[in-house]
Order: structure tokens, then C-alpha cells, then sequence
């Protein structure tokens, strides 16, 4: 059977559409596709259901607001409250949030999943070898390999120059893009179709073998028979306009899967009053939240050339921290630049002089998402003391290094501090200050936690199996079921996590 | 939920006071240069309800804000720029967050449409891909 992307304006005349399948995914983003990807190959007809559209590389632009419109969730506006109002980055289009991702591929380290054993005891239902054994699969399957010298750009260079002169570990970063031209616009969605997210690559080929994906189609509700998970419910809907089509019903032979991210997975299972008793739906959010720091150097950068992130230090993972390049687009870069007025235009105009280098934190802090009380979402968040010391400290490395390679200013965009300082010395009052998130301006793009896997319906919301311990038939598959975050970006080990799901339904 | 055309007007003042035209060793352009109106236009169109209704509160929360940050009796469209950005730069250096945020706010919002179009990039140096200007520029309102 052959496969189809469906969206709204194909099926707007119609009163309902009705599909059947041995399983039902919600969601298309790293989780789903890549469930799509082995249980269409295990010969399983499969249908995918979307809330985002699908945008191809050829309707991509190079500007911001254009791509928040098309594949980004709430336009880039999602935002968690706490003691600071920190962005919550996600896409939302076929592809899910590896069609805005920088690409950069990590292993899950060792030394979480060792804590995932002893501490939540999930070491033979996850066992690592078998990830192993699935990292390399996609390793090959989604070109994984380091950033081409021949696409570095400076802004990826300076970060090397600047740990060696440090002497600190760093390394070109490990990224599923096959043929990169370094064209700096992975956040907006690659335009050439060279990053291997999901939308180039597992969503396609599980459309080759049959799978059929209704986009632009919000899943809402499930379809259950003598007490188990039958199916799914959604309605089309225009993503930008909300304008509504029709009403989609899809029969599940075998099982849904739910993979949704760690921000939708817990609403859609709270409105159908799934995993509520266990006390922790939607509570335990955990991210990686960061900064970026901007150096300004004499000699062009030209962050705009070369691969989007491409180099990288986990030197001070141990301490919580991890460092990456970044290259920012003039409209985010603007919007962190420290001046206003005839300040502000200088700065932007040495933007070709600018680095961006970001530092990423191993955050201890839990925040929680639930239903807003007038609809949409919401999250709070908020970075503990000790997590705001690790950014403070991290912040201040990200300089050190940025005036090792060369940088003549640091804008460090901390609340207090000087817009631009010519030493690190002259960082000293952020370590007197208060530890609040406030100092700062942080987001969040690495999720975890929301609907966590264990062995009892008391207090895990999915078993060991991926099954939701109160609905059989029901598996959550994406990163809400992970206990802890990582310290490293999650793609690959999201990925292996659904592809482990998605064997043991095989 | 379509805007008064006064706080159209006050928007307009708060972008070209942090986002000014012809500046010396800075841009030519500024926000004076292109149709943000028409950014503000997608913005009510498309961003999610609470930030526009957020947005409009903080035009006000400006707009009336120099009887509070420098004891002038005027609205922040009457002050001179000058006067205007101090009263600005005031506010991002206040050591409350939701004040300094107000201005940054806006700084945010306008960079998006503004440092989008074909022509800032250019001039900052980026070969651009697009050369077609985003839809908005054209559009008429949503
Ligand atoms: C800017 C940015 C850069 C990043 N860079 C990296 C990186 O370089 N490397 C890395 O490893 N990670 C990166 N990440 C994180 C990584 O992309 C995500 O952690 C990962 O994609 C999450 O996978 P997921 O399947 O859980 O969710 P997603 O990929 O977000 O997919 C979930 C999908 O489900 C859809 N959906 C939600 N609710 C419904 C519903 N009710 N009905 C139908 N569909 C629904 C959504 O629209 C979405 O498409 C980045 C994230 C961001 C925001
Ligand atoms: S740097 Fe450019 S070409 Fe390379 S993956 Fe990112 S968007 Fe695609």
C-alpha cells in the first residue's frame, strides 16, 4: 500500500474522515517518526496524526518570524512563568522539533543511564545495549558524523581555538546532516533539506512503506474498548487560523502510541483522565535551560556561513554545564544585543563581528505543565539557586573562552553587569548578586519528565513496557517518560528510546 | 482584535525611538524605513492572544510611564527623542525584572519583523537567500 501526507485542504470538504491501522502515533516528531520508521519496516500498517503542518524545505524562508509562523509552536511565544518568564522552544509541523533543531547528536552518557538503573530502576527494561545497538542504526541511517571543516565558519572555529588554548576537551559536533552547505539556518528549518530531521527522513520513508500521516489534524481524544486504547479522535485545523475541518476517527488494531513531547503528552493524557491518580502527570518538567553569551571580535565572523552549531565542549559536564556555538539570525541577535536607540543600530551593524557561543545547564529544578484555566498551556518553571550558580559560572567560563579566542568584548547580558566588558574580572558583581533566574535571559528546548516511566500506577504514569499503566493499549514513547535529563542534546536518545518501544510491539 | 489607531501611533514612536533611521556608525535603516505597522498587523493576526492583549497593556503601561521615571506630565509620544530614549533606557536599567522587560519587549518584537526583511540583512552583511521580502511586507491586513 502506498503512503500519503494529508492536509486540511485535502479533506476540507468532508464531514469526517475514518482510517484504520494495526497502530495509531500521535505525533511526528523524533518519538513518532521514528516509531513510524521500524513498525512500517516490521511490516505494520501505521497512521501518524499531526497537529502541525507539513512544510517542505522549498517553502522555507530564511527569516525568523516566517518560520515561528510555519513550524514553530505558538509562533516561538510558548513560555514557562516562574520567578522569570523563560521562552519554551518547540516545533510544531511534520517533523516535530527536529525541523527547527541545531542537529547535534549525543549519546545518552553512561552515567545517567546508570542512575535511571539505580535510582528508578530501569536498567533491564532499558537495557544499554540494546541503545547501543540502536544508536548505530541510526547513526547510519540519519548520516550521523562530525561537522565538515569545510563548513565550519568562524564562529564554530573560534570555540576550538578557544579550548585549546584553555586546554579544555572540545569537539566538532556529531550531527545527522548529509552534505551540509553551512548555510546557518537549521533553527529555521533547513532549507536545502540536508539536516536528516524526522521530516526528510523517518516521516518520508514510513509514507514509502504505506504509513499514512494526517496533518494539521490536533488529536484530542482516544477511542477505547472493553477498557483498552482502540483508536484516536482529532479534528483538522488550520495551525495559524484555528480554522476547523473535519473530524478524524482512526481505528488502532494493535495500539496508539503517544508522542506528543514532553509539554503535549501530559494534556492530552490529563483530558482523558489518564495517569491523574499516579500524583505525577505533568509534574517533575525537566529541561536543559541556557544562555548565550556574545563576543565581539575585530576580524569578520560571519556567524551567517557555516554549520549552526558545530563545535562544542562537555569538559564541565560533571559541574552541570555544557557549551555549544550557536549562530544566532540577526532578529535574535537583536533582541539580545544590551543597547537601545542609535546604540542598538551600531551594534547591530557589527553583527558580522559578532560570536554566539551558548551554555546549556543540567538543571535540577522540576517545573510542571498542565491546562491553562482559558485554554493553552500552562508551564512553570523555575531554575534553582544552585542551577542559577551553575549558570553564573558557566557564563563566566563562556567568556573566558570567548577572550582566549580572541574576542575584543564580552556582552554578557547579565542584569547588573556592564553591556560589554573588556576582562572577566569585570564579572565579579554577578557573584555577589542574588542567585535569581532573573539576571538573565534563559530559554529551554530540551524537555524531559512530564509522564514518567516506572513500576507502580502510584507514582509512574507508564510501565517499563511504554504501556500506560492505566489504559492497555496505550504507550507513551517520547521524552516524558524519561526520569531525569541528560547534560546532552536528547534527539538520538529519544529516538532509541521509541525505537525500543516500538520493537517490543513488533 | 483590531488596535486603536492612536496606539498604533505610540507603538510606532516606541519602535522608531529603539530602533532609529540613519544612525552614525549604525544603519542606514530603521524602523521609520518599513511597514511595521504591517508586522503589527501578522502580530494581531497570528501570536497567541495573551501576547498581543500583553503587548497592548505594555504600549499603555509606556505610553504613560514619564510621570513615573522622570516626573514629566506627557505622554512618552510627546517627549522629544532624546528624552524619549533616556525614558526608555531608564526602564532596562531598572532593577525591577517586569520593568526592565517592558522595553526589551518591544526591542524583541521589533527585531523580529524588522532585522527579518531581505534589505537589514543585506545590510549587516548577509548574503541573503530570499529575495522576495516575507509576506507581510505585502500583505494587505489579515
Ligand atoms: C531550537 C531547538 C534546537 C534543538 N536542538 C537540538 C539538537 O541540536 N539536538 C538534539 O538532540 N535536540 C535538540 N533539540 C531538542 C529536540 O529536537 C527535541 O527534544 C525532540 O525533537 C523532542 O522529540 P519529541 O518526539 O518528544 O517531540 P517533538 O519533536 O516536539 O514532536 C512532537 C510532535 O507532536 C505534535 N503534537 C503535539 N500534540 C499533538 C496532538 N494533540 N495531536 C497531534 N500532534 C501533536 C507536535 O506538533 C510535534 O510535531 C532542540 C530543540 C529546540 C527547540
Ligand atoms: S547549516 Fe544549513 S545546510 Fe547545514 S543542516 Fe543547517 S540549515 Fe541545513
Amino acid at each position: 500500500m502506498s503512503g500519503a501526507i494529508v492536509q486540511l485542504g485535502d479533506v476540507r470538504d468532508q464531514a469526517q474522515v475514518e482510517d484504520a491501522a494495526d497502530v495509531v502515533i500521535i505525533g511526528t516528531g523524533a518519538a513518532g517518526a521514528t516509531a513510524a520508521r521500524v513498525l512500517t519496516e516490521a511490516g505494520l500498517d501505521v497512521v501518524l496524526v499531526e497537529e502541525g503542518a507539513h512544510v517542505g524545505p522549498e517553502q522555507l524562508r530564511s527569516d525568523m518570524w516566517s518560520s515561528f509562523k510555519h513550524v514553530w509552536r505558538d509562533l516561538g511565544f510558548q513560555v514557562a512563568s516562574g520567578r522569570a518568564i523563560t521562552p519554551i522552544l518547540q516545533g510544531r509541523c511534520v517533523g516535530g522539533t527536529t525541523a527547527i533543531n541545531g542537529a547535534i547528536i549525543h549519546r545518552m552518557p553512561e552515567k545517567i543511564w546508570a542512575r535511571w538503573r539505580d535510582e528508578f530502576g530501569l536498567g533491564a527494561a532499558l537495557p544499554y545495549a540494546e541503545l547501543e545497538r540502536i544508536w548505530q542504526i541510526l547513526d547510519r541511517e540519519l548520516f550521523v558524523g562530525p561537522a565538515p571543516e569545510s563548513v565550519l565558519g568562524k564562529n564554530n572555529s573560534l570555540m576550538r581555538t578557544a579550548t585549546e588554548r584553555l586546554g579544555i576537551a572540545g569537539n566538532l559536533i556529531q550531527r545527522n546532516v548529509k552534505d551540509c552547505e553551512g548555510s546557518a539556518h537549521c533553527n529555521q528549518g533547513c532549507p536545502t533539506g540536508r539536516r536528516q530531521s524526522m521530516n526528510v527522513s523517518y516521516v518520508p520513508r514510513a509514507v514509502a512503506a504505506g504509513a499514512r500521516v494526517y496533518a494539521t489534524c490536533l488529536a484530542s481524544s482516544l477511542v477505547t474498548r472493553h477498557g483498552r486504547s482502540t483508536g484516536v479522535v482529532g479534528r483538522f485545523r488550520d495551525p495559524l487560523t484555528g480554522v476547523r475541518g473535519p473530524k478524524l476517527v482512526v481505528h488502532a488494531r494493535r495500539a496508539v502510541l503517544l508522542a506528543a513531547s514532553a509539554i503535549q503528552t501530559p494534556l492530552f493524557l490529563a483530558k482523558n483522565r489518564i495517569g491523574v491518580g499516579s500524583g505525577v502527570l505533568g509534574k517533575r518538567l525537566q529541561a536543559h535551560p541556557g544562555t548565550a553569551v556574545v563576543g565581539v571580535f575585530d576580524a569578520p565572523v560571519e556567524m551567517y556561513r557555516g554549520a549552526t552549531q558545530g563545535y562544542e565542549s562537555v569538559h564541565y559536564w560533571d559541574e552541570r554545564m555544557k557549551f555549544e556555538t550557536v549562530a544566532m539570525p540577526p532578529e535574535l541577535a537583536m533582541a539580545r544585543l544590551p543597547g537601545l536607540g542609535p546604540e542598538l543600530m551600531r551594534e547591530l551593524a557589527s553583527y558580522a563581528h559578532l560570536a554566539v557561543w551558548g551554555v546549556q545547564v543540567r538543571a535540577e529544578a522540576q517545573g510542571s505543565v498542565r491546562a491553562g484555566v482559558f485554554g493553552g498551556t500552562q508551564i512553570e518553571y523555575d531554575m534553582t539557586d544552585a542551577d542559577i550558580r551553575v549558570l553564573k559560572l558557566g557564563v563566566r567560563r563562556l567568556s573566558e573562552m570567548m577572550f582566549a579566542a580572541g574576542a575584543r568584548q564580552v556582552l554578557p547580558g547579565v542584569h547588573g553587569l556592564p553591556p560589554a566588558i573588556s576582562s572577566v574580572d569585570e564579572l565579579a558583581p554577578m557573584f555577589d548578586a542574588p542567585d535569581d533566574p532573573r539576571l538573565f535571559h534563559t530559554i529551554a528546548a530540551h524537555l524531559f519528565g512530564t509522564a514518567l516511566m516506572g513500576g507502580s500506577a502510584f507514582n509512574s504514569v507508564v510501565k517499563p513496557s511504554f504501556e500506560t499503566h492505566d489504559l492497555p493499549g496505550l504507550h507513551v514513547v517520547d521524552s516524558s517518560v524519561f526520569p531525569t535529563n541528560m547534560g546532552v542534546n536528547p534527539q538520538h536518545s529519544i529516538c532509541a528510546l521509541a525505537w525500543l518501544a516500538a520493537e517490543r510491539l513488533v | 482584535m483590531s488596535w486603536w489607531s492612536f496606539e498604533r501611533r505610540w507603538l510606532a514612536v516606541i519602535w522608531q525611538t529603539l530602533l532609529p533611521s540613519g544612525t552614525p556608525g549604525g544603519l542606514a535603516l530603521g524602523a521609520r524605513d518599513v511597514p511595521l505597522d504591517r508586522f503589527l498587523d501578522e502580530l494581531i493576526a497570528f501570536a497567541p492572544r495573551r501576547v498581543t492583549l500583553g503587548a497592548r497593556l505594555c504600549v499603555w503601561l509606556l505610553t504613560f510611564c514619564p510621570l513615573f521615571v522622570i516626573g514629566r506630565f506627557a505622554l512618552l509620544s510627546a517627549l522629544d527623542d532624546d528624552e524619549r530614549l533616556a525614558v526608555l533606557q531608564k526602564l532596562a536599567a531598572s532593577d525591577v525584572y517586569l520593568v526592565r522587560e517592558l522595553p526589551t519587549l518591544f526591542k524583541m518584537l521589533g527585531a523580529l519583523g524588522f532585522a527579518g526583511l531581505p534589505a537589514v540583512q543585506a545590510e549587516v552583511g548577509i548574503a541573503v537567500r530570499d529575495e522576495a521580502p516575507p509576506d507581510w511586507v505585502g500583505a494587505e491586513k489579515p
